[in-house]
């Protein structure tokens, strides 16, 4: 692994130049003398050996390192598949929480200190640089213009990103100005009161949800303001925070942009909003708007997006994105070598979280109708309730009770053998609101296993041919559909046997890292 | 939630547009494969489906928002979720589903319950300080027997503003948490070290007073530990049975000893077996250090007034104090309530007001009860302790009563700015304070002044820290909105 002083930032601009879509960033930083990159000239592509080995930091959002799940598996999975460039990763996390790495490093990766929003340590410091005067008091402003509106102004964006990091002292000092305040409460009467065809008239804020807002942009800036490393590619896992201080270094420094979507963020941020009924519209309205504004922000700023599915790829071009900037690279798995058909045990396996966007609910009304249609049904439902969704959890052990779903519908928590419990079962089933691609699909697909589930986001695309599937909340659907590979063992196995072809075909480990060596290889433009 | 308000007259609020706008380049998929039936279900077996009707889609969208969507995303996602319609197909319908005249209202503002750890915080640490003074002025007597007057009130002078010093520090990094044992579990060891290394250890090698100083320090923080644990009484019962042996006349030494060891082992006890176990981080050091500071600061100033002869005159002033720290624990516990009740008295507010100034705002409200708190009870509780002092040792000086109550108040003051985390002014406060209780003492000194007036220089720093720390809080506090939006919710 080499360290940061040996990297040498190959010529970025001659290889891979700007996209129209990011003129916001192209348009601000040459046009302010300030804005004068300290590290923004491209150094000549040194020797050989330097020239082969990239750089890339990749930007994390509550995942890797330090959670568990498909996004930290797809990490670990890219960083260790791709050895010969080296990586920087930089996540982004909730504060106030003791953080426990779950992944090990592989050598050509380097961990940067996290970004720990809403924790109360001190906002980074720049040594030697002295506050002088009078602080300006637009950045609230800005970055209120920049990402609160249906179509946020880029430039306005733009500006604070730069500013942020470049003065990170004045940040906090600028948000705890009350003149700050005074300015930030004016444009917001005025961007709640812009109208427009794609949206109702804004809700009426009160002053609790305008400093709800303020303090969020103030963490946006705080994240702005962390210094990122050289580097000649920025990765970045998710087009929300996790974009944040990617924008800010590309607009300083133009380095490219890759941007890869799990699941579409803003979409998420929407429906995390429409399930939880205990926020007001105004809180509703704050947490899309500034899910919309970040994702449109990056969407601009990307030199290319990587969604995992088709469906993704939908939302993105709804969203103004241009065809020819996806590239939809889909998760891989490593499949076993062999299969094995399922043991007619009459088990039925489901594993997630347990979380809203997995109506946990809707498959307790599922397992009541396959047993009552099925006695000898059996449902094991793998996987720890989602943190902050402990209430969730609680209802639906209440609602298990009310079934009296008993010992033929069990909770099991964690497992560390997630092959073993699906080559256990018999049909895999998922009653997802919303996925993108599911590795829980893929597990079952190369254990040969059928799986149920819910027509969300990419999984009709992954499950063609090898499982059925329903409409979301479709209880007797998904129950049809449960009795029907139960009761016909040779069909179960028929389409698990085609889910173990599909993903040794479409879905290996191996292809998934290799698109992303090809595609980093072209935006880098250096031999991968 | 429906229908309130509307003004477009088609009886829900919506617009029904044929030709409908939609994102960007939101169009309907031209061979959507799979097709959602009139019941919305798609077929089993079947992969997506197809663009939902609109009067299903309305009906959707009613049933899972109870109201009209905010705009075409939040249409598109509840259909994409609820019905399975793919993405485009989504889009394409959900122009149709928002009206840009109609304004979605609710009066649903959300608050969190307010987190009582900080509370739960100051009423340990209040016990554990009352009970030491109480113990302090019990034990004054037989400890000066024992030790000689000066040499008493010299260990009193260290470990005061070491142990306050201490209790705020600890109180900012661990046991102002919710986790707090727990957190402060895992640096125990190490603090414990450091604790000894830094502070014990150089305290005991004083002379004469640095060991009594030394067990002091222990027996204060062990007990503001063993008070979070929730053993308080059995914290409260070692001091009193250490205070039975000591009347009765059992060495100090043997007393003092034990009883630091007893707290210790408590104190340990009471950490391994915690009930609770968290993730939750320990303060941040920096800002832990601040407050050591500043308690340190405020220790200073209590010892720091030679009028006040700590250990030298039986009860006198260690039981003056106590009216004042009561006092200032109540208004300090009623101080808490800014994090819960300014948001709830700025709920609702427009934002044309959001930064109106006036002495009625949430802040200021809570700001003066608690000043009305700390100083209501600190007068009439010294009135008790005055009357009740004709008959004890003659702590019924006036004048003391009222340098504790302004050293509670400044001890107030610079703890809100110090959690307002306007630092830079709670430590020109703390400073201020300290340094004009010094001048004062010196001046009058040099220039022969002799003040008969015990306590005379720590009202005069206590005053100077009050005034340097009430413009800074009074400039935020009075306008509510502003304090939330630049102050509480941004540290």
């Amino acid at each position: 692994m080499s360290t940061p002083s040996e990297v040498v930032v190959p010529l970025v601009r001659e290889v891979v130049p700007s996209p129209p879509e990011a003129a916001g960033f192209e348009s601000i930083a040459p046009a302010d003398p300030v804005l004068v990159p300290a590290v923004a000239e491209p150094r000549a592509v040194g020797s050989a050996t330097h020239a082969a080995r990239s750089r890339v930091l990749i930007v994390t959002e509550g995942t890797y390192p330090y959670a568990v799940g498909g996004v930290s598996s797809w990490c670990d999975a890219v960083i260790g598949g791709l050895g010969h460039i080296d990586w920087d990763i930089l996540p982004i996390v909730a504060g106030g929480k003791r953080l426990r790495q779950n992944f090990t490093l592989p050598e050509n990766a380097r961990l940067l200190r996290p970004i720990e929003l809403w924790s109360e340590d001190a906002p980074p410091r720049r040594a030697g640089r002295l506050h002088r005067g009078r602080e300006e008091t637009t950045l609230p402003t800005q970055l209120l213009r920049g990402l609160i509106p249906w179509e946020g102004s880029l430039p306005d964006l733009t500006a604070a990103l730069i500013r942020c990091r470049q003065r990170p002292q004045a940040v906090r000092r600028e948000f705890r100005d009350s003149s700050s305040w005074e300015e930030f409460l004016h444009a917001l009467v005025e961007v709640l009161a812009a109208n427009n065809d794609q949206t109702a008239p804004a809700p009426v804020y009160d002053t609790i949800e305008a400093a709800r807002l303020y303090q969020t942009l103030y963490w946006v800036a705080r994240t702005a303001a962390v210094p990122t490393p050289e580097c000649s590619l920025l990765h970045v896992t998710a087009a929300g925070w996790a974009a944040i201080p990617a924008l800010a270094h590309k607009a300083i420094h133009g380095t490219p942009l890759l941007l890869t979507e799990h699941g579409v963020y803003v979409r998420e941020a929407y429906l995390a909003s429409v399930n939880n009924a205990a926020v007001s519209l105004g809180q509703r309205h704050i947490s899309t708007r500034l899910a919309l504004g970040l994702t449109r922000a990056a969407y601009a700023a990307a030199d290319m997006i990587a969604p995992v599915t088709e469906a993704n790829a939908e939302w993105e071009r709804g969203l103004g994105v241009s065809a020819d900037k996806i590239r939809v690279i889909p998760n891989g798995i490593q499949p076993p070598r062999d299969w094995t058909a399922p043991p007619n045990a009459k088990k039925v396996i489901a594993m997630g979280r347990i979380d809203p966007l997995k109506d946990v609910q809707t498959m307790l009304l599922v397992a009541d109708e396959v047993i009552r249609r099925m006695p000898s049904a059996r449902f094991e439902y793998w996987g720890p309730a989602t943190s902050g969704q402990e209430q969730y959890a609680r209802a639906c052990a209440r609602m298990h009770e009310q079934l009296g779903l008993g010992e033929r519908f069990r909770f099991m928590g964690r497992t560390s053998d997630p092959h073993g419990v699906i080559r256990d079962g018999d049909v895999v089933l998922m009653t997802s609101i919303s996925e993108a691609m599911p590795m829980a699909l893929l597990e079952a697909m190369a254990q040969a296993r059928p799986a149920v589930a819910t027509s969300v986001g990419g999984v009709p695309g992954v499950l063609r041919g090898c499982g059925l599937i329903a409409a979301p909340g479709d209880v007797h659907g998904l129950a049809t559909a449960v009795v029907s590979l139960l009761g016909d063992p040779n069909l179960a196995a028929t389409l698990g046997r085609r889910g173990f072809d599909r993903v040794h075909r479409r879905y290996t480990l191996e292809r998934c890292v290799a698109s992303y060596r090809d595609l980093i290889g072209e935006l880098v433009g250096v031999a991968a | 939630m429906n229908g309130n308000g509307n003004g477009n007259g088609n009886g829900n609020g919506r617009s029904h547009r044929p030709g409908g706008k939609g994102l960007v380049s939101a169009k309907a998929q031209p061979n959507g494969k799979a097709h959602v039936s009139g019941n919305g279900r798609a077929p089993v077996g079947g992969p997506g489906g197809a663009t939902p009707p609109n009067d299903y889609a309305e009906g959707v969208l009613d049933a899972r928002l109870g109201r009209p969507a905010l705009d075409v995303l939040e249409a598109t996602v509840v259909l994409e979720a609820w019905t399975g319609a793919p993405a485009a197909s989504a889009m394409s319908v959900a122009p149709d589903l928002v009206s840009s005249e109609y304004r979605v209202r609710d009066g649903n503002i959300n608050l969190e319950a307010s987190e009582d750890r900080e509370q739960q915080s100051v009423i340990a640490e209040g016990l554990t300080l009352v009970l030491s003074i109480i113990s302090v002025a019990a034990w004054a007597t037989p400890l000066s027997k024992d030790y000689g007057p000066h040499v008493l009130a010299h260990a009193i002078r260290f470990a005061l503003p070491i142990a306050v010093a201490l209790q705020w520090g600890l109180r900012s990094r661990y046991l102002g948490r919710r986790g707090a044992l727990a957190i402060f579990a895992r640096d125990g060891i190490a603090f414990c070290a450091l604790a000894m290394l830094v502070v014990e250890l150089p305290l005991a090698l004083i002379h004469r007073s640095g060991p009594i100083a030394a067990t002091l320090v222990a027996i204060w923080v062990g007990g503001t530990i063993v008070s979070r644990r929730g053993w308080g009484l059995v914290y409260a019962c070692a001091l009193v049975a250490a205070t039975i042996a000591l009347d009765d006349g059992s060495p100090a030494n043997l007393v003092l000893g034990s009883l630091t060891a007893f707290t210790l082992i408590v104190c340990v006890v009471g950490v391994l077996t915690r009930r609770d176990s968290t993730d939750e981080r320990a303060g941040s050091i920096p800002r832990a250090l601040l407050a050591t500071l500043l308690g340190g600061c405020i220790g200073a100033l209590l010892v720091s007034d030679p009028s006040l002869g700590w250990g030298v005159r039986g009860l006198h002033p260690a039981i003056s104090l106590l009216p004042s720290v009561i006092g200032s624990f109540w208004g300090g516990y009623y101080l808490w309530n800014l994090y819960d009740v300014i948001p709830r008295g700025l709920s609702g507010m427009p934002l044309a007001s959001a930064s109106s100034a006036t002495m009625r705002g949430p802040a200021m409200s809570i700001f003066i009860g608690a000043m009305a708190r700390l100083l209501g009870a600190t007068v009439v509780l010294s009135a008790i302790v005055m009357l009740a002092g004709r008959w004890t040792h003659g702590s019924d000086q006036t004048s003391l009563f009222i340098a504790f109550a302004g050293v509670a108040l400044v001890s107030l003051l610079i703890g809100l700015l110090e959690s307002l985390a306007l630092r830079r002014a709670a430590l020109i406060a703390a400073a201020a304070a300290v340094a004009a209780e010094f001048a004062w003492y010196n001046l009058a000194t040099h220039w022969g002044i002799h003040w008969h007036i015990a306590g005379a220089a720590l009202v005069v720093g206590a005053t100077v820290g009050v005034l340097f720390s009430l413009p800074p809080l009074i400039r935020r506090l009075a306008r509510s909105g502003n304090a939330l939006a630049t102050t509480l919710w941004i540290q």
